[in-house]
């Protein structure tokens, strides 16, 4: 069954340990080829073709391919094509790509799982005949190469084993090593490098598109614009004797030319400047940096470049602006940040990024300069002979490398995905962008669900609590199909002993986890997709609709299956009991928040439900009043809905969304649902309950925010969350209503991001929810729409009996990665909803312009960041240096008499600027304050059109739609204008 | 002080089987069954259960009539009555001496059970009892015969004989007591001029030869003969016989005369004692003494 | 998942195996002269030696009537893992590991025979690789044969854990250092393989009941193909000690 022959693998490792491993080495590994005559296959056991058709015109006769490394790792891309077949991966090369870059390994895993590839991964590494042993002084790395040309002489001669020559199999190895190509030929291994072999591929149009750039070793230095890259054991010991520091680059949204670096030994992000400085890195890399000394220390500097649109080939520039501005002015230390400068890149992130190709300005060229939708992404260089069909589609391009002599990296093209403008494609790559699994559900989750007309079992009512007689109802915002909670109120007898009355109220959420049951296909896809994410125009669900919008759905009605949480409260709010169970449940009626309003404020209705609803509301305010008094926040985003066309679903009226007391009353009954099964979870499993904390957020959030509030006037008390509250509450301007609501928003954005996490991952105190002030918090209200609420239901059954555990939910290790991919899913949910609604947002501006108020967010040194509240719209208003002039320290900008500082109302002007298609923008133009040869002025067109030139940045601004005023309402035009 | 060491690795191990090997019995391994309950009995190394008789230790099936018994490869002593053995003095208690005999539990020798000097007749005093350390202390070792056995397997000794009691000068060695035959004799004079106890127990004393006849009861003489240096020569002998018993227990052979005697005439041709450490040596003397035996089974 | 990486997609393990293998064992009976039973045995690179002194008179306080009383001894060599350690005797772990031989074995030796007897069992580890608990049982259970001491039958231990092949559940038999440390559910079992019976169940993790089964039974069968194993080399050594005489004699 297995050799007995061990063999002993050493490594060395830090203070030299000797770690001897071993190794067996099989005769039972099958070569996975028909042509064979040798291994014992069984018939499922054949992956490789016995006749494989050639494709390329190089080699004419049946062979398989050997793949190299360096062919996985570049060329991902061609391999995902079809056009390969028959292709032997070895053990050595798939450990080495997963050990060098995972994203890449999971992708050929899947190439190899797909059966129509032809894929067979052969287990060299233990096979007897193809192990080598590394000899004394080889490198990894030419072991490696020997190994896999070890494999590639084996499957030659073992093919030829009790085969008639020329009919059966060559092996064709491919490597871009030079070196091993030479030494494999040597030996007579038939090899060709990728580039040769695919350009020589008939019949697959577009497959040299894919093919990756040559890499260019870091040590060329022709030409070089960058400086070179440490390599690995320079940057590790440099680590080690803590010159270096790692971190992941994060670059600046708003300038191309800077980006930060974490690193725990700074407290404030290490600072990159420059091209120089950023040396190659593109955002999300992890890298080696190197920190300036304290003297060259600068601020972030506070302008908004952009990278220009044209094609300068491979020059740097632009530095001067960047640096000039970005030298310490004064002595103010605190805004004096730890500077640095990329040394090394450990490990590229890079993913595919969407995006629009800009044609190259000759005709018939094949370098074309990709522009990726995502800001902090550099311009990427592509080859492609399809440039005219492409320019006029997003699409879709993977980054192979980054030379030193070239400005930009080099990629090549994946896919396209539309036409652009066009609503589908648009939305694509909002969901592309935000990696937001958007699929139709696979055939195997279709089959878990239950048929369409599928009723509640009698057995299974028989097992629950029947609640049907009560009258339960749900509120939600008007056209919500997927309706996960409702709730009722009831008096009951008795009083306590303080003689207050006594109420039983129940929120009862859609028991999805009756449906969705564990480890099935359904519940693994949840799981990944995590959330239902909310476009303007489209809903990814989470679970297939059958159960988002009907049998989960609590509509009004129908009996349902539920999960109740169920309290005796008094009268004055105080809980008195809580109790958990499943029911089945019949609601009365499913309202909107505007119906349930109008029922409770009809004081002549006073059936039940409206009963219901009173107390409900009542009860609602008094908790309300205890939350706060207990310093949670109240803050506020500027939230706003779309009004779509019914027929083009374009979006053809916004309005900020309406805030009523059923909105609060709902909401108040869900947190007292969510805090009181958190509590009965953490209790049962302190290793794995699933909760959701709020880190308070770290004073330095709040530096920005405190200095412009002082500028109003106030001063907020931010050290704690009571504190905060109060103060919050306390600033108000009266002739300003909004200005309460805008420190809302801004104290909002101070804030740490609430996370999910197992409890077994942290300790108790640190649980705690700083935005609700309470001390323990999960999600138990939705699991129509959220995964998480799927888990807490299915520990809070196993808490009270009514379900079984199963093996994943109680390990804390698998629990801490569901929470990982939950945050992450959350985090990109929330961008998408963003993204799109920015993306309406320009729909909706293509055909007017508005004159709006608005309200200054932060001053920037060239900008200034406004917020339209109407349409919780947000956009940088650029201001031309010549007529501003930026005071640092108190971050306002001045001209004359007129000084713009954070929270200052204006009035702008709104229009969309569409020359550049990818990055369509709003542009904001002041109207007022007036400040003169700036200012938009309505009546005088003439002005405007100076104006607008003289101003730098605001590049152009599309004057022809002027004649419609903004009265005007949006005519129904065929998008593509 | 520098002594010559050699340290073999373990693959250089000299296989020490001198066995021809062909024909292997039957083993039997813990745990096996052996057969149905109905028609044997229980013995040594075998056990009941499931209606089914398994053996409990490694070794080979001996049956007498009705009676199964494993006997293992190797064990401690179980002794019997009449065996003779070698044991060492642990303890010495009230009017009797614990003797450590190779046994599972320490053997007992009765103070009733020894000669005292002045006559087998002589009534056992209280002075006796306090001077029993006189006669025998802890560390001594003696030779005796089994008398009886206890219910929990210990054994009772006696040295009644003037062939038992104390051992004066001479060496030890231990071997396993299955290696041991069961013989009428175990005293043996060796014609080389030693004298060689092969006790049952595994035990065997080897000691120089007492050259005169001793007059029975002339005490002194015997304590003063036991006092007197034994030769050069007579040592080298016993060395030499101590090392080819061990000779012949790592070929796992069995001890008897006969085979001591072979071996000892055998290893004459390595002139220094030591050399026959070396384990080919070792098994060189097993296998030549194999071979005379052999012969003489054949004759 | 946890420890996908631990079967490979063609349902090898790290070092080779398949998830139902044993790591090669190699043992030897009989390895020194002095006690009256040894065995050194190799699992993978888990390097045991064992041996057996007894049955002998119980001290006095220890000595009962009911049977013999079962001394183990468990200790680590200080070159025995990856870096040396000064492992005083009877540290904690030693301990509990002593504890855990000695029920493993006293289940399997036939105690009732010997009655105000001990035996005294010393396993000593030479290299640690994972499952030296295991190793340390086999090996003693060879040393206790060899010593011609009444057993039951064999007693085997071994270890098993569970990792995930294409989101099945797989369990590894046999878990070495490497796949200890990567921080699944190691479960050993010591067992008599051949009456069915657990001598010693003992778990590293918490493992979901839905798993157990799969993985004990995994385990067990692990214990019955080391059984195989040990039999073969008892009944070497048997061939190898056994002499013509002592056909001759009987």
């Amino acid at each position: 069954m297995w050799t007995t022959k061990t063999f002993l693998t050493k490594t060395k490792r830090g203070n030299i340990l000797k770690i001897v491993r071993e190794h067996y080495l099989r005769d039972d590994l099958l070569c996975g080829s028909s042509a064979c005559n040798i291994c014992p296959h069984k018939d499922e056991e054949y992956v490789l073709d016995s006749k494989p058709d050639s494709v390329c015109a190089l080699f004419d006769y049946p062979h398989y391919l050997l793949l190299d490394t360096n062919v996985v790792l570049h060329q991902i891309d061609v391999l995902e094509e079809d056009a390969l077949k028959n292709v032997i991966m070895l053990q050595t090369v798939l450990e080495e790509v997963k050990h060098q870059n995972t994203a890449i390994f999971q992708r050929i895993l899947e190439v190899i799982n797909n059966k129509k590839r032809k894929f067979y991964s052969f287990v060299n590494e233990h096979h007897k005949d193809t192990y080598v042993e590394r000899n004394p002084g080889e490198k990894q790395n030419d072991r490696n190469d020997r190994a896999i040309r070890k494999a590639a002489s084996w499957y030659a001669l073992h093919l030829s084993v009790n085969n008639v020559a020329g009919q059966f199999p060559q092996i064709v190895l491919l490597t871009d090593d030079e070196n091993n190509r030479k030494i494999a030929q040597e030996e007579g291994i038939v090899c060709c490098s990728v580039k040769d072999y695919i350009e020589n591929v008939n019949g697959f149009v577009g497959l040299i598109d894919k093919l990756s750039k040559n890499v260019i070793p870091e040590t060329c230095s022709k030409d070089a614009l960058y400086p070179a890259h440490f390599t690995p054991t320079q940057i590790h010991t440099g680590i080690r004797n803590g010159k270096l520091y790692q971190g992941t680059f994060h670059a600046s949204r708003d300038n191309f030319l800077e980006g930060t670096v974490s690193v725990n030994r700074f407290e404030k992000p290490i600072l990159l400047q420059g091209h120089i400085g950023i040396n190659r890195a593109v955002d999300g890399d992890l890298v080696a940096i190197e920190v300036f000394p304290e003297e060259e220390w600068r601020k972030p500097s506070d302008i908004v470049l952009e990278d220009k649109a044209d094609d300068p080939g491979d020059l740097l520039e632009e530095e001067s602006a960047l640096l000039s501005s970005a030298k310490p002015l004064d002595s103010s230390k605190d805004e004096i940040t730890p500077t640095g400068k990329v040394v090394g890149i450990i490990r590229r992130k890079w993913r595919q990024y969407c995006g629009i190709l800009m044609p190259s300005k000759f005709p018939g060229a094949t370098r074309h300069l990709f522009t990726p939708a995502e800001k902090r992404i550099p311009r990427v260089r592509i080859e492609t002979r399809q440039s005219d069909v492409l320019a006029s589609q997003r699409i879709l391009v993977a980054l192979d490398s980054w030379p030193r002599n070239s400005r930009y990296p080099l990629g090549h093209f994946v896919r396209a995905l539309g036409p652009i403008g066009d609503k589908d494609a648009e939305n694509e790559v909002i969901l592309l962008e935000h990696d937001v699994p958007h699929a139709r559900f696979s055939e195997a989750v279709l089959a878990c669900l239950p048929p369409n007309d599928w009723t509640i079992p009698e057995e299974e009512i028989k097992k629950r609590v029947d609640l049907r007689s009560i009258c339960i109802c749900s509120v939600d915002p008007p056209g919500c199909t997927d309706i996960d909670d409702a709730l009722h109120a009831r008096p009951i007898d008795g009083v306590t002993a303080d003689g207050l009355k006594k109420y039983e109220v129940g929120v009862h959420i859609a028991d999805v986890t009756y449906f969705v049951r564990p480890n099935t296909a359904l519940d693994k896809e949840a799981a990944s997709r995590s959330t239902t994410v909310y476009l303007v125009d489209r809903r990814i669900d989470m679970v297939p609709d059958l159960l988002s919008s009907n049998l989960c759905s609590l509509r009004g009605g129908e009996e349902r299956l539920a999960f109740s949480c169920v309290w005796e409260i008094d009268e004055n709010a105080n809980v008195l009991s809580t109790k958990f169970h499943k029911s089945v449940i019949k609601s009365a009626a499913a309202m909107t928040y505007e119906e349930a309003q109008i029922t409770i404020d009809n004081s002549s209705r006073k059936d039940e439900i409206a009963r219901s609803l009173r107390t409900l509301n009542a009860l609602a305010k008094k908790l309300k009043q205890k939350r706060l008094d207990n310093g949670a926040l109240l803050l506020a985003s500027p939230e706003i809905r779309f009004q779509v066309d019914s027929e083009t679903h374009d979006p053809v009226e916004v309005q900020a969304k309406k805030i009523m007391d059923t909105n609060s009353m709902v909401e108040e009954f869900m947190l007292l649902a969510n805090v009181s099964v958190a509590e009965k979870l953490a209790e049962e499993f302190p290793q794995c309950a699933l909760l959701r904390r709020h880190p308070s957020p770290p004073p330095a959030n709040f530096t920005t925010f405190l200095k412009a509030t002082r500028q109003q006037g106030f001063e907020i008390d931010v050290s704690t969350n009571k504190s905060f509250s109060k103060s919050l509450d306390e600033a108000v301007l009266p002739g300003r209503p909004f200005f309460n609501t805008m420190l809302r928003i801004m104290a909002t954005r101070c804030m740490q991001q609430a996370v999910y996490f197992s409890s077994g991952t942290l300790s108790h105190p640190d649980y705690y929810h700083y935005g609700l002030a309470c001390p323990i918090y999960t999600h138990f209200t939705s699991p129509i729409r959220r995964y998480a609420d799927v888990i807490v239901h299915r520990l809070l059954a196993a808490c009270i009996g009514e379900d079984v555990t199963h093996a994943s939910l109680l390990d804390t290790k698998q629990a801490d990665s569901i929470c990982d991919n939950l945050n992450y899913r959350h985090r990109q949910a929330q961008y998408a909803g963003r993204a799109s609604v920015a993306l309406n947002t320009h729909i909706l501006f293509k055909n007017r312009i508005e004159i709006e108020s608005a309200v200054v967010l932060s001053v920037k040194r060239n900008a200034l960041q406004v917020l339209i509240p109407k349409y919780g719209l947000e956009g940088p208003l650029y201001l031309p240096s010549d007529k501003f002039t930026y005071n640092e320290e108190e971050h306002y900008q001045i001209c004359s008499d007129v000084t713009l500082k954070t929270f200052d109302e204006l009035t702008v002007r709104l229009t969309l600027d569409s020359t550049n298609l990818q990055h369509r923008k709003l542009v904001f133009q002041l109207v007022k304050p007036h400040v003169p040869g700036f200012s938009y002025v309505p009546e005088d067109s003439g002005m405007e059109v100076e104006s607008v030139a003289s101003a730098e940045e605001v590049k152009e601004t599309p004057i022809k739609k002027r004649k419609e005023t903004k009265q005007s309402k949006p005519k129904k035009k065929s998008k593509n204008q | 002080m520098t002594g010559h060491v050699s340290i073999r690795l373990a693959s250089e191990r000299v296989n020490a089987c001198v066995a021809s090997g062909s024909e292997l019995p039957r083993f039997y391994t813990p745990g096996e069954v052996i057969s149905g309950m109905q028609d044997f009995m229980r013995g040594h190394g075998t056990y009941a259960e499931d209606d089914c008789l398994k053996a409990s230790v490694a070794g080979v099936m001996q049956k007498v009539n009705k009676l199964i018994c494993i006997r293992p490869l190797k064990s401690r002593y179980v002794g019997e009555i009449g065996d003779v053995i070698v044991g060492r003095v642990l303890e010495v208690q009230q009017r009797r001496w614990k003797v450590e005999s190779n046994s599972r539990l320490d053997s007992v020798l009765q103070l009733s059970a020894v000669n005292l000097p002045g006559g087998e007749l002589r009534r056992r005093s209280a002075e006796d009892e306090q001077m029993m350390r006189k006669h025998l202390q802890e560390g001594d070792l003696i030779s005796a015969e089994v008398q009886s056995v206890f219910s929990d397997g210990s054994l009772s000794l006696h040295t009644r004989s003037l062939k038992y009691g104390k051992l004066p000068q001479g060496t030890l060695i231990k071997v396993f007591p299955s290696l041991v035959k069961r013989r009428k004799n175990h005293f043996h004079n060796l014609p080389c001029g030693i004298s060689v106890i092969i006790g049952n127990n595994g035990y065997i004393w080897i000691s120089p030869q007492k050259h005169d006849l001793m007059v029975e009861g002339n005490v002194d003489e015997i304590q003063n003969y036991d006092m007197q240096p034994v030769t050069r020569s007579d040592r080298e002998t016993m060395a030499r016989i101590k090392n080819c018993i061990a000779a012949l227990v790592a070929s796992k052979m069995m001890l008897d005369d006969t085979s001591i005697m072979f071996a000892y005439e055998e290893s004459l041709k390595y002139e220094l004692v030591k050399d026959l450490l070396d384990p080919e040596a070792m098994l060189d003397i097993a296998f030549l003494t194999q071979h005379r035996i052999n012969n003489i089974m054949e004759e | 998942m946890p420890g996908p990486d631990l079967l490979s997609s063609q349902g090898l393990r790290l070092d080779g195996r398949r998830p139902n293998e044993l790591r090669r064992i190699r043992c030897k009976l009989g390895v020194f002269t002095q006690p009256d039973g040894s065995a050194y045995l190799e699992q993978g690179n888990t390097k045991v030696l064992a041996a057996v002194y007894g049955p002998h008179q119980a001290s006095k306080s220890k000595s009962t009537t009911e049977g013999v009383v079962v001394n183990c001894q468990y200790s680590m060599a200080t070159f025995s893992t990856g870096e040396r350690k000064n492992r005083p005797r009877g540290d904690r772990k030693s301990q509990e590991m002593s504890l855990h031989l000695r029920q493993a074995l006293t289940a399997a030796i036939k105690t009732e025979l010997y009655p105000r007897s001990q035996i005294d069992i010393y396993v000593e580890v030479l290299q640690a690789d994972g499952g030296a608990y295991c190793a340390g049982v086999n090996a003693a259970s060879l040393a206790l044969i060899d010593a011609g001491i009444p057993l039951r039958a064999y007693a085997c231990a071994c270890s098993a854990s569970m990792a995930w092949r294409n989101g099945e559940p797989e369990p590894l038999l046999d878990v070495g250092h490497v796949e200890e440390a990567a921080g699944g559910v190691v479960l050993t079992v010591a067992s008599l393989p051949n009456t069915g019976s657990i001598a010693l169940l003992e778990m590293s993790h918490r493992l979901h009941m839905d798993y157990f089964k799969v993985v004990l039974s995994r385990a067990m069968q692990g214990c019955r193909d080391i059984e195989i194993i040990l039999d073969k080399a008892v009944r070497d050594h048997l061939a190898e000690g056994w002499t013509k005489q002592d056909v001759v004699t009987i």
